[in-house]
């Protein structure tokens, strides 16, 4: 049987209050500095965006983002350096490239555009990043769960689960 | 070529699920090969072909056919059924083209749910005489008692999300010379162990691989559609604006689409371990766009014409997502 | 997405150790429940907390339960990793593991500290370490790549920064090439008199310098010789020079005759187009090199100077030669060009009598075009008015823009001090000299420079404060008092509307980095908004760049005055022969790596690497990538659509397994 639609229980067990899960995918110069400003001055958010460190936001391959949205995240937060400061020169201008077009495939499959962001975060604003957390866990919210791999499922429904060969 | 164990020829069995002939057309296209195949072989089923009927494959033995090649995508259950008979009755059950393999272009359906399709093909359509609005229905009463189906089904499935495949044979449809290969291989029991959806008679690196074309490594300025231009000759065509699905398509075809000057579509589906053909398509083409900031970014994928009809033309079913929500 | 090679996967046996941070944590996040969860996932051996993790106790604790358990993979969970990811990479090499086959969680920066219910935080925490308990079986031990130095260093710029710079570097033993693009050493500095705070004279000083440097046998000083090329990374950088003949050499005696006969001039970039300069020339008596230049681009090659001495000491038909020099590190000094006003901007250009700050500084030199005697436009001054910030501290919208459309809103720190500084020379040689400073803001902010304002003061200089939204204007006078009519509305006397009649406007202009658009290509150095070249950090690694290996010296970082630019070139020469007595540089191993099975050769990654350190391999058809160019940023990574190349590190399957544990966690929030 294939196995790459990964049927994980996301955040919607059973008699408790869904939580958006949102995945946070931060450059380790500016933005996951800048998160780390927003805790050394003690700034509030919600817990909702986990944040997954990689070096340079130039890293981050639609694929990654793509696999958290199938994974079953509600949103997907993608922060790097402001253009101009990214430590590898560069790597932040492909991102800027890439993230559009990543938009535009999300939207064209029927994802809001709000579950999908991508923010330049400097490493001196924590406040932004508290805010931005804020921002688009409320409006995950507002959205409900996406759960992909439920959505797949569902669809899914009747092939395959009591179905015999012809014949039989 | 060799026979089976027994001495006696083998049993090719071949059948068609949701495709458009293609692939039956394309095993003809082995050619002179075929009279080779007929020395060894036995159809002993092939609707498109011959006239078995689906009662006499249930009555074969279990693993009576040697080579089952299955094409198209699967949709109705009827297409299910069928793929669990002929996964019981071959030794050898093999994804023929690229609908089997990744859903193919049938598998572009599942940008719509089943109730949206319907409506289109049955009650609101130009070309409709429908006044009582009459949709398919998996039961019907009638005179004769009562009519069943196949059941449609609200996705379009691979045929390894049914049954196991032993091997995957991409292509839209495969390329002859690869297939004759494969077909070798098989009888002489050359190809890898079976079970685990091995892709054969294709190569494992991208189009690119095979591509004569040149890069210049520019970065790309605009975008434009294949009947816009007349592209440069020996230049890669990516680098021209032309969206060729070459970076992210499995090569064995010998690359004759660009080598014609025509973009690769990418019916090969995607090439090496890569699952989502359409992320790694973006990959490549965000990468190459020629922007120095957000506003021309945004200009440049504006003028990409459906980039999710494009990027997963052939591999929506093997694609992270699948479907639209 | 296949396995990495080594990759532990089912062999992997974890410890984990969660940090109460002495409460900064454990105060929020319940760390015994997040143990007690991430204990009981598949091939966590050991799963504790600790009250300072980072303590030598705590530090212990790791390296014992290694040993004892048998441990091959540890997870930390406590700050952000900016502060301790190396300590517990030591750790780890203590104990004899690879210091790579750890993971530190942040539950401190980003989960206690920012979430305000406990239990959240609590599952908050948990998520995070069990993310890391799946990222850290596919980490693979690595080695930190190892590069020998040559010991050998280049300083680009002759100024005041870049001679420092090589004297120090010098000094420590090491070989230094010092390259000045034009034909004299000294750059701005030597344009300079009376200095502040001490009132030594800039050409004094530069002298002493100068004759250390060409007295010291490890520095080889190049004038004209233009970088053209650098290749390589730090402890191998290849840079090829250009030098451009001078046209003089050493047997030239009568340089006098020869300048006096040449029938070209141009103007005197010297004294800021004050005046006017011969094709072969010498910007000032005592100069170094102390003989003459030829400008080739005004020079007709007519002979007349050659004819003048016999034909001794000058060529005119010498080639431009190549040269190439091999250096370990290369320290940047290439200094800072004087804000040139615009035409127009507060009438510079259009009245005769509109000056900036650094003609004035020429005009006041006694060795300057007029000895020193204040004259502008060969008038004697009565009254003079002095606009701050021009240049600097400019509104978009309110000031006029330069050429690209940009503004320069940055404060150039040093005019205010060197405008005082110069008005209060004034006021002592010219004591009736009616002056005005129409300031933004005084930034006097240098020991010994508040003084200079107060001196003004003392001067009976009269001091207008304006709103930089409501700029001073400088306008003909009508009424014929003097050439100029100052508008400004000075808020000090609540907002009264002033027309001063002056005879000078002096423009206290700003600084602007010189022109190194190359040099950044290549080198890749990260240049800020406002166009001066960008530290690693300012508080802790101000005079490093990005890029290993390449320091800044001097105002090419910033603005700033002498005292600073020679203090910063000493820090760069100091890091820079750190690095070379090391030996060898020692560089983080996330670099990138293709697999040569699956590439394609489409080189997407080519087109995409900032530091060009990805070539094709042409009899193979593949990618390479050159491990010591590689900084690790993993964009080619991201680009590749074949999955053929690998960030050690960040591979795929690590970032991935890190999203699926954090997105399967069963309970719920």
């Amino acid at each position: 049987m294939a196995d790459n639609v990964v049927t994980h229980p996301t955040s919607t067990a059973p008699g408790s209050q869904w939580q958006p899960r949102i995945i946070g995918f931060l450059c380790y110069w500016c933005s996951y500095t800048g998160a780390d400003a927003a805790g050394t001055a003690r700034m509030k958010y919600p817990p909702n965006v986990d944040i997954v460190r990689v070096m340079c936001s130039g890293r981050i391959d639609p694929e990654l983002i793509m696999s958290a949205f199938s994974r079953g995240a509600d949103g997907v937060l993608v922060c790097g350096c402001h253009i101009g400061d990214c430590h590898y020169i560069s790597g932040n201008h492909k991102t800027m490239a890439r993230m559009p077009l990543v938009k535009r495939i999300l939207t064209d499959l029927g994802i809001e555009p709000q579950r999908f962001r991508h923010e330049w975060v400097s490493a001196a604003e924590g406040e932004k990043f508290s805010k931005l957390v804020a921002e688009i866990t409320e409006q995950v919210r507002k959205l409900g769960p996406l759960n992909w791999p439920k959505l797949m499922r569902e669809r899914g429904v009747g092939h395959g689960m009591d179905l015999k060969a012809w014949g039989e | 070529m060799s026979e089976n164990g027994n001495g006696s020829k083998l049993k090719i069995a071949k059948y068609w699920a949701a495709s458009c002939g293609g692939c039956d057309i394309s095993l003809l296209e082995i050619g002179p090969h075929l009279l080779d195949l007929i020395k060894v072989a036995d159809i002993v089923f092939w609707p498109c072909a011959a006239d078995f009927k689906y009662k006499d494959v249930a009555a074969y033995e279990d693993g009576y056919i040697d080579i089952c090649f299955y094409n198209g995508a699967i949709r109705t259950s009827e297409q299910e059924e069928i793929a669990r008979l002929l996964r019981k009755k071959s030794k050898t059950l093999i994804a023929y083209g690229e609908c089997a393999v990744d859903g193919g272009i049938p598998a572009l359906a599942n940008l719509n749910t089943k109730e949206e399709i319907f409506h289109a093909a049955y009650l609101e359509n130009p070309s409709l005489d429908n006044p009582n609005g009459v949709t398919p229905q998996p039961i019907t009463q009638c005179e004769f008692g009562e009519l069943e189906i196949p059941r449609f089904y609200s996705q379009v499935l691979r045929l390894k999300d049914i049954v196991d495949v032993d091997y995957e044979i991409p292509g839209c449809p495969p390329q002859a010379d690869r297939v004759w290969e494969a077909i070798l291989a098989l009888s002489g029991g050359e190809l890898p162990a079976r079970n685990q959806a091995v892709k054969v008679a294709c190569r494992d690196k991208s189009v690119c691989d095979e591509c004569p074309l040149e890069k210049r490594l520019v970065k790309i300025k605009e975008f434009k559609r294949p009947h816009e231009v007349k592209p440069e000759p020996e230049w890669c065509l990516l680098e021209q604006g032309i969206i060729c699905m070459g970076p992210a398509t499995r090569s064995g075809c010998d690359a004759r689409c660009p080598t014609a000057g025509m973009p690769c579509r990418g019916c090969y589906g995607p090439s090496g371990d890569v699952i989502d053909q359409g992320t790694a398509m973006v990959s490549a083409i965000g990468s190459l766009l020629d922007a120095s900031n957000e506003e021309r970014a945004h200009e440049l994928i504006g003028q990409i014409v459906d980039p999710v009809g494009s990027f997963y033309r052939f591999s929506m079913s093997s694609s992270m997502m699948k479907a639209r929500k | 997405m296949a396995s990495q090679p080594n990759d532990a996967g089912d062999q992997a046996r974890i410890g984990v150790f969660i940090c109460h941070c002495g409460g900064n944590v454990s105060d929020v996040v319940d760390v015994e429940r997040v143990a007690a969860e991430v204990g009981k996932k598949p091939n966590v051996v050991h799963s504790g907390t600790h009250m300072f993790m980072c303590s030598d106790p705590g530090q212990a604790l790791i390296e014992e339960k290694i040993k004892e358990l048998n441990l091959n993979r540890v997870i930390v969970a406590a700050c952000s990793p900016t502060l301790h990811q190396l300590t517990f990479r030591r750790t780890l090499e203590r104990a004899g593991l690879n210091q790579f086959l750890f993971e530190h969680v942040n539950i401190r920066e980003q989960v206690s500290w920012v979430v305000e219910d406990r239990e959240e935080a609590t599952r908050k925490a948990t998520r995070l370490v069990n993310a890391a308990v799946g990222r850290i079986r596919h980490l693979v031990p690595l080695d930190k790549r190892r590069i020998k130095i040559h010991p050998a260093s280049l300083v680009i710029g002759g100024g005041v920064a870049g001679l420092v710079a090589a004297r120090d570097l010098a000094r420590r033993g090491m070989r230094v090439n010092l390259v000045e693009k034009t034909p004299f050493l000294g750059g701005r500095m030597a344009q300079l008199d009376q200095l502040f705070p001490s009132n030594e004279h800039a050409r004094e000083l530069l002298g002493k310098l100068i004759q250390e440097v060409i007295h010291q046998p490890l520095i080889t000083v190049h004038t004209n010789a233009q970088v053209v090329e650098s290749e390589g990374i730090v402890g191998d950088f290849r840079t090829r020079l250009r030098i451009i003949p001078r046209g003089v050499n050493h047997h030239l005696t009568y340089a006098g005759n020869a300048i006096a006969a040449c029938p070209e001039e141009t103007i005197s970039e010297f004294n800021f187009g004050l005046t006017r300069r011969k094709a072969i020339y010498m910007p000032y008596p005592g100069c170094y090199p102390q003989m003459p230049a030829i400008d080739w681009r005004s020079c007709t090659k007519c002979g007349k100077c050659a004819a003048a001495v016999s034909g001794k000491g000058i060529s005119l038909d010498e080639e431009p030669k190549e040269i190439e020099i091999k250096s370990g590190v290369i320290v940047l000094a290439t200094g800072y060009d004087p804000y040139e006003p615009l035409y127009g901007e507060y009438g510079y250009g259009i009245f005769p009598e509109v000056i900036s700050l650094q003609q004035l500084v020429r005009i006041l030199d006694e060795e300057g075009p007029t000895g020193g005697r204040l004259l502008v436009n060969n008038k004697p001054v009565r009254s003079m008015a002095f606009i701050h910030c021009a240049g600097a501290r400019q509104y978009e919208g309110i000031n006029m823009p330069q050429p690209d459309g940009t503004v320069n809103d940055y404060c150039a720190r040093t005019c205010c001090t060197a405008a005082l500084h110069n008005i209060n020379i004034i006021k002592e040689r010219y004591p009736d000299t009616r002056i005005f400073s129409v300031y933004q803001d005084i930034r006097t902010y240098g020991r010994g420079h508040e003084e200079y304002y107060e001196k003004a003061s003392e001067n009976g200089v009269t001091f207008l404060r304006f709103d930089p939204f409501d700029l001073p204007t400088v306008r003909h006078d009508t009424k014929e008092e003097a050439p100029l009519l100052v508008r400004t509305r000075d808020l000090l006397t609540d907002n009264l509307e002033m027309e001063i009649p002056v005879d000078v406007v002096v423009l206290a202009t700003g600084v602007i980095p010189h022109d190194i658009s190359e040099l950044v290509d290549m080198f890749k150095c990260a240049v800020g908004y406002d166009n001066f070249l960008l530290e690693v950090h300012p508080k802790l690694r101000p005079v490093e760049l990005a890029v290993s290996g390449v320091f800044l010296a001097g105002s090419c970082q910033g603005p700033m005055d002498i005292t600073e630019a020679a203090s910063a070139a000493a820090a760069a020469a100091s890091k820079a022969a750190a690095l070379i007595a090391q030996g060898q540089v020692e560089m983080d191993p996330f670099i990138a790596m293709v697999d040569e099975n699956k590439c394609t050769g489409c080189q997407t990654c080519l087109t995409v690497c900032p530091y060009s350190a990805i070539t094709k391999d042409e009899r193979k058809g593949v990618a390479v990538v050159n491990e010591a160019l590689c900084t690790g940023c993993g964009t080619c990574a991201a680009a590749c659509p074949s999955n053929a190349i690998h960030q050690f590190g960040f591979t795929d399957d690590q970032i991935l397994s890190e999203v699926e544990m954090l997105l399967s966690d069963s309970a719920v929030g």
